[in-house]
Formats: structure tokens, C-alpha cells, sequence
């Protein structure tokens, strides 16, 4: 939460940040940024930090469908964290499982996406068109709907993978593709990629293109190769846009859900492949222990935090 | 301003106990003019639930001179529905409840006892045991049996007439049977073991003579490590892994890709559901009388036991005029509206009487299911507690890590029984 810079805070009403006059007389000038902002400030307090609240005291709770109906609290104290950190699954599956898809579903999101914006910034307007309508279908695809399509192509007895394979001999047998942790990961990967790449490529190609032509073509003329001149102007140009790109696709890779409850054995029947958003629903909501899966809300919110920060600093480290 | 009525009205639907009928002060149960009922009914059990609650609603306005409001509700939404409207205090007044939830309710407090309007009704012992068994909790009846349906097995006639197969009756026929299938249609899978499907495979632990759990004092124990069920087990999963007569898939298989399956015409038989033939015939219409079906064979002969899954008609304790949501509950799950809601859905009933004239018809899609209800229907361990079982897929992660190799039946089954024993004792 600390991490927007004085600079960004609201009243931004004389250049040059707050200076010691503004501080000591509260005029009408000072005040009124705040007045105007008070309805909206208002509305996110209402909507965003109670519900946070909510949450938080949720999770020091015992709360089950009978506290629900009787509207009673039941403190417990920090048990439901206990319990979170004591469940050998938490530490052999579940974290592995989320941070090690993560890692793999940002990097290949950020490089696919990347790699598509390149092209796209050297294609005609024409072509660039036709070529992002294309992509923006794979984004526009709702997220069940993909996971059924990868579903269908990987199934074991009629997919199209398996076909393909059994046809050209590499198996012999029909396998399951979605019984093993690392197959079923990496299908996992392969739609999350897939459904993401869109949303990294569009952002990047609207950085790319405000990339100043004279100096990559000042570049190529001094005889900087195309690598260069992406890690070299391209990339230090567009760190804010990769910045964004990258935390948002962390958050959204960390608490992937529907596309993993909705894989063959992904509902809990495999336990080998449980990640942190399945794990949190079967232990907790599926069983109306809402003060447990509160908790687990919380650590996740605080993990995203942590990792939203370190990104922003790292990225914004050079700068300063 | 308009900002800030967002909070109040939000503080105002959370600390008000709203109750959903609009009545106001009403009389007895036969004269509640003016009143309404609210009424939520899953969808998707009746495929013309519309013209039959329509003959409800006059003939409920009829005797009661209340109307009737009735929601349908989609099952796959309908829990988290339950748990926020107790929440925020708006539930209906009565309400159809998958008879696996009933106890969980009622646990929380949110469901009224029925026992006392049943008695006054002359229903005692006129009620399928099994159903009256899961909608108890404490002694004290909270889900009045609506109607119910049972896994046997359907198959495929025409197929087994071709090939000249007789049905099974005991578990080395049906090894035979299914060894038979897989060498006259390679094409097929003879017997689908599916991995995500607890209640296919409960038959073959109870025909065994296990039990999933059982209540000593205060203790639960889990019959999953005894031999008996290894044994079931062992077989069960053995049809896949040593006989070869299921498929990679199925592995990962629910309930919900069994009949997909079976609709596409990839399976000559599979353990399915009594509500199962209406949805089979509607997809694919070419499979008219060529499906029947036979009770779940038993080791040696006999029935293996099936779960009875049905819904109750739950009466909430919120409801204002309970004596008006027992007469609908009464009109619905008795005599001849509830005789009719057994005719179009395919379902058996929840009052014994009606359930005479189902185990009478030679329906062949009707009869074999009505055997497997009366002499082999059973019931899952009866404890608010076994939610937390289906919730944490434990069966479905014994039988998947058995059929996928990773675990042995030994290894598999120690781990379950613990996770159950845990999961029924602990809290």
C-alpha cells in the first residue's frame, strides 16, 4: 500500500508538492480537492476497505453457517492461520504448484505478448489490423469456455493430441494427460498464455509505438543489431508498461481459479494439482468455513502485496 | 447524497431479518387469503416444471386461498443461494433441498422441525426410510421426503442382444460380461470406471459389506482399511486397471461425462441414475428401446446397496406461517400431485404407498431401479459432517489415485479412512 509516491496523492493543487505555506493556512483553495474527492474517497472506503475489514475479522474467526444464522461473532484468535501454516499440503503442493505456475504463466504471458506487439509494430496498418482482430478473439473467449477447448483437444480417449500422437507412434497407449502434475500444468500454462498474451501484446504495441523512430533508426545506423535495440532503447522506454503488464498478469496468474477447478480432477479429486484458489474453496467455502477461507484470502492478499511491491521497486530502482 | 443510501440499504437488508413472504397476520393453514408463499424449487428435475406448478399454484390458492410464488433455482448455485439468503435473512419459505445439504441446515439452525405435523398427518412410517434417514438430525425429522433416485446400471439391449449377453448377476459375470464387450467392440468401453464419481463406486464397497463410516458413542470410524472393502475396492478399480475394461479418460471422468458418453454411444453399459433414461433419450432419440437396465449386481448374487439421492421439502424457521408451508409441503409430497411429480421426472417418491405402484410397473427402464430402491437403496453416513466429505472429493481422490497408479488400494484407502475420521470427529 505505500507504494504510490507522494507525487500521485490527490490534491495536487500548487506545482511542485506541498510547500510549507499551503501547510499552515487551511483555505478554501486547500480544502476543496478534498470536497470534491469526498463522495468518490467515500464510495471506495464503503466498498473496498470495509469489505477488506470484513474479511480480515472473518479471519479471526470460527464462522460457519450457524454463526451466518445466528448472526453471532466467534473470535478464535489467530487458529485459522495455524491451522493454514500447520497443513503439510499448503507447504508440498499448493504453494509449489501456485508460485512455480505463476513464475512459468507470467514469463511466457510477458515473452509471447512482447514478442507478438514486435510484430505487429513492423506490420502495415492494414495487416496490423486483420492481425490483432485475430488475437483480440483468444482474449475476447471467455475463460470457461478456452478451458474447455483445451479440455477437448488434450482428452484422453477421443482429443486431437492424443490422436495425433497415437497416429505418428510416439504413444502407445492413450495417455491422461490431466492425471500427472507437470502434463496437467503444462496444459494449464498453455491456456493461461493463450487467454493472456492478447492483453500484454496490445499494451506493449501501444508503447512500441510511441518509441521514438529517430533514435532506433540512430541505433540501427550506429549498427546496434535488433537485440540491442530492444534491451537497449526499447525496453528501458517502455519499463512502466512492462511494469503494469507484469503485476497485473502475477495477480491474475497467482489466483487463477475456474481454469483449474473446471480441468478433469481439478475440482479436488487429484490432489496432486490443488493451487492456491482451488485449495482455499474445497477446504474452506465448499465446507462453510468462511473464517478459514478468509485467512487464506488474507495471506494471498498480503503475498500479492509483497510481490506488487518488489516489482515496482525493482523496476523503478534504475530511475532514482 | 444518493452516494450514502448504498450503505444504509445494504446495513438494512444485513441486520433485518426479512422474511420473503409478503404476509402479514394470517389465520390457519386453510384460510391464509391475502397471503404468499415463497417457494424455491430446483430446475431441471421436471422438464415441464412450468405446467406443473401452474396446477399446483390453483390448487394450493384453491384450498389455502394463499398464492404461491414459486423460483426455480439452478443446483450447481443453489448452496451458495441457501447460505446467503440465510444470511442476509431472506429465505423462502420453503424450499426443495438436495437431501445431502438438509442436515447441514438444519445444524445451523435455519430449517423448523416437522416431526409434529407429520404425526398429525398420519405419515409416520409412510415415508422411505432411507430419505426420512438423511433428513434427520437429533431425532428430529427437518426434511420431509419429496422424492428420490437410485444408480443401477443401464445398458445397451440392442448391443447385448447382438452379441448374445446375458445380464450380470454377481461380479465375475460382470467381469465376463464386460471381457466379452471389449473383444466384440474395441470401439467401445466396456465398463467406464469414472474417477470423479464417489457414488459409483459406493455399491461395490457396501456390496462387500463395508461401510463408508460408522458411530460408535461419539466416535466416527471409517470401514474404508477394513478387508471387506479393500476387497471392493480391489475389484472396482480392478475392472480398470487388470481388466482393461474402462478408459485413460475415465480416469477423470464425473458423473456428467458418463452420460455424455453414453448419449455419444461410446459405452454399452455404465452405473447411471433412475432420473438418467429422460436426459439420455432426449439427446440422442435413436437409442429408443435400446436401453434397460439391472440392478447393481451383488458379489455373489443379491443387490449391491446404491445411494438414495433425492431432495426433502424444508420448511424454514424464518418462515412466518408454518402451518401454511406444511400444507404446501404436504399437498406436494403427498398423494397424487406427488404421484405425478414421480411420473414426469422419473423419480421415485418419498411416501412408501406411492413407491408400491412403481416397484409394480414391468417398465423396463422403471422396475430394475425400483428394485435397486427398495432392496438396495442406502444412505451415506448420516451427519451434517459428511458435507465436508463430499466437499474435499475424499472418495474421488481414493479411487482417481487408484486408477491412475499412483496409490495402492492399501495406501489409497488408509489415506480416506484418515481424512474422513478427521473430517466427521474433529471440530
Amino acid at each position: 500500500m505505500s507504494a504510490p509516491p507522494t507525487d500521485l496523492a490527490p490534491p495536487r493543487n500548487t506545482r511542485g508538492g506541498v510547500s510549507p505555506r499551503t501547510k499552515r493556512k487551511l483555505t478554501m483553495s486547500t480544502a476543496r480537492p478534498w470536497l470534491l474527492l469526498a463522495p468518490a474517497l467515500l464510495v471506495l472506503a464503503v466498498l473496498l476497505l470495509w469489505p477488506l475489514l470484513r474479511v480480515v475479522l472473518f479471519s479471526l474467526q470460527d464462522y460457519g453457517l450457524r454463526e451466518i444464522v445466528s448472526g453471532r461473532s466467534n473470535y478464535i484468535g489467530f487458529d485459522n492461520y495455524a491451522e493454514i501454516f500447520a497443513d503439510p499440503m499448503l507447504w508440498q503442493v499448493v504453494l509449489p504448484n501456485t508460485v512455480g505456475f505463476a513464475i512459468v504463466a507470467v514469463g511466457g504471458t510477458v515473452v509471447f505478448g512482447t514478442l507478438v506487439a514486435l510484430l505487429l509494430a513492423s506490420l502495415s496498418r492494414g495487416w496490423r489490423t486483420v492481425v490483432s482482430s485475430c488475437i483480440m478473439v483468444a482474449w475476447a473467449m471467455p475463460a470457461v469456455t478456452g478451458t474447455y477447448v483445451w479440455i477437448w483437444l488434450f482428452d484422453a480417449d477421443r482429443g486431437l493430441i492424443n490422436g495425433i500422437l497415437l497416429g505418428t507412434g510416439i504413444i502407445d497407449d492413450p495417455q491422461n494427460w490431466f492425471t500427472d502434475r507437470w502434463s496437467f500444468y503444462a496444459i494449464v500454462v498453455l491456456n493461461i498464455v493463450h487467454h493472456g498474451f492478447p492483453f500484454v501484446a496490445i499494451t506493449v504495441l501501444a508503447g512500441l509505438l510511441g518509441v521514438s523512430k529517430e533514435m532506433i533508426e540512430a541505433a540501427t545506423v550506429d549498427g546496434a543489431g535488433a537485440f540491442r535495440r530492444f534491451f537497449q532503447i526499447i525496453f528501458p522506454t517502455l519499463r512502466p508498461v512492462f511494469a503494469v503488464v507484469i503485476i497485473l498478469s502475477t495477480i491474475w496468474d497467482f489466483k487463477v481459479f475456474a481454469q483449474i477447478y473446471l480441468m478433469p480432477g481439478g475440482s479436488g479429486s487429484n490432489r496432486s494439482v490443488l493451487n492456491l484458489g482451488v485449495w482455499s474453496y474445497v477446504e474452506s467455502f465448499a465446507q462453510n468455513r468462511y473464517g478459514l477461507g478468509s485467512a487464506i484470502a488474507v495471506l494471498l492478499t498480503l503475498l500479492l502485496l509483497v510481490v506488487s511491491v518488489l516489482y515496482v521497486r525493482t523496476l523503478f530502482k534504475e530511475e532514482k | 447524497m444518493k452516494k450514502l443510501r448504498i450503505p444504509l440499504a445494504m446495513a438494512a437488508a444485513a441486520t433485518l431479518t426479512l422474511t420473503a413472504c409478503g404476509g402479514g397476520d394470517g389465520g390457519a393453514s386453510t384460510n391464509a387469503e391475502g397471503e404468499t408463499l415463497s417457494v424455491w424449487i430446483m430446475q431441471g428435475t421436471n422438464p415441464d416444471a412450468e405446467a406443473y406448478f401452474d396446477e399446483v399454484k390453483t390448487k394450493f390458492t384453491e384450498e389455502t386461498g394463499a398464492t404461491l410464488d414459486v423460483q426455480f433455482i439452478q443446483w450447481a448455485e443453489a448452496h451458495d443461494r441457501f447460505v446467503t439468503s440465510i444470511a442476509g435473512g431472506t429465505t423462502p419459505d420453503v424450499a426443495e433441498t438436495g437431501n445431502t445439504w438438509t442436515g447441514e441446515f438444519a445444524d445451523a439452525g435455519a430449517l423448523a422441525p416437522l416431526d409434529e405435523y407429520v404425526t398429525a398427518a398420519n405419515l409416520d412410517g409412510d415415508l422411505v426410510e432411507g430419505l426420512v434417514e438423511s433428513g434427520t438430525l437429533d431425532e428430529s425429522l427437518y426434511g420431509m421426503p419429496w422424492y428420490a433416485g437410485v444408480r443401477s446400471v443401464i445398458y445397451r439391449t440392442d448391443i447385448f442382444e447382438e452379441l448374445g449377453l446375458e445380464v450380470p448377476t454377481t461380479w465375475d459375470e460382470l467381469v465376463d460380461v464386460g471381457l466379452a464387450l471389449k473383444e466384440a467392440k474395441p470401439e467401445m468401453t466396456p465398463f467406464a470406471i469414472p474417477g470423479d464419481n464417489g457414488y459409483a463406486a459406493y455399491p461395490f464397497i457396501w456390496g462387500n459389506g463395508a461401510n463408508l463410516a460408522t458411530k460408535e458413542g461419539d466416535t466416527w470410524t471409517s470401514g474404508l482399511t477394513s478387508p471387506e472393502a479393500r476387497e471392493g475396492l480391489e475389484f472396482y478399480t480392478g475392472l480398470a486397471t487388470e481388466h482393461g475394461l474402462s478408459s485413460a479418460g475415465a480416469t477423470t471422468w464425473n458423473a456428467k461425462d458418463i452420460l455424455d458418453n453414453f448419449v455419444q454411444g461410446n459405452l454399452p453399459m455404465a452405473v447411471m441414475g433412475s432420473w438418467e433414461p429422460p436426459a439420455i433419450l432426449e439427446q440422442n432419440p435413436d437409442l429408443e428401446g435400446k436401453i434397460g437396465a439391472f440392478p447393481i449386481p451383488g458379489p455373489d448374487g443379491n443387490i449391491s446397496p446404491s445411494f438414495l439421492g433425492g431432495s426433502h421439502l424444508s420448511v424454514f424457521e424464518s418462515s412466518e406461517n408454518k402451518d401454511l408451508a406444511w400444507a404446501f409441503v404436504e399437498m406436494m409430497a403427498t398423494g397424487e400431485l406427488a404421484d405425478k411429480w414421480a411420473e414426469q421426472t422419473n423419480y421415485f417418491p418419498g411416501q412408501t404407498s406411492l413407491l408400491e405402484d412403481a416397484v409394480a410397473s414391468d417398465d423396463p427402464l422403471v422396475k430394475p431401479f425400483a428394485t435397486q430402491f427398495v432392496e438396495g437403496g442406502t444412505s451415506v453416513p448420516v451427519t451434517p459432517q459428511w458435507g465436508a466429505v463430499e466437499a474435499q472429493k475424499t472418495l474421488p481422490a481414493m479411487i482417481q489415485s487408484i486408477l491412475s497408479e499412483q496409490k495402492t488400494v492399501d495406501q489409497a484407502t488408509e489415506d480416506a479412512a484418515a481424512e474422513i475420521e478427521e473430517l466427521l470427529n474433529g471440530n
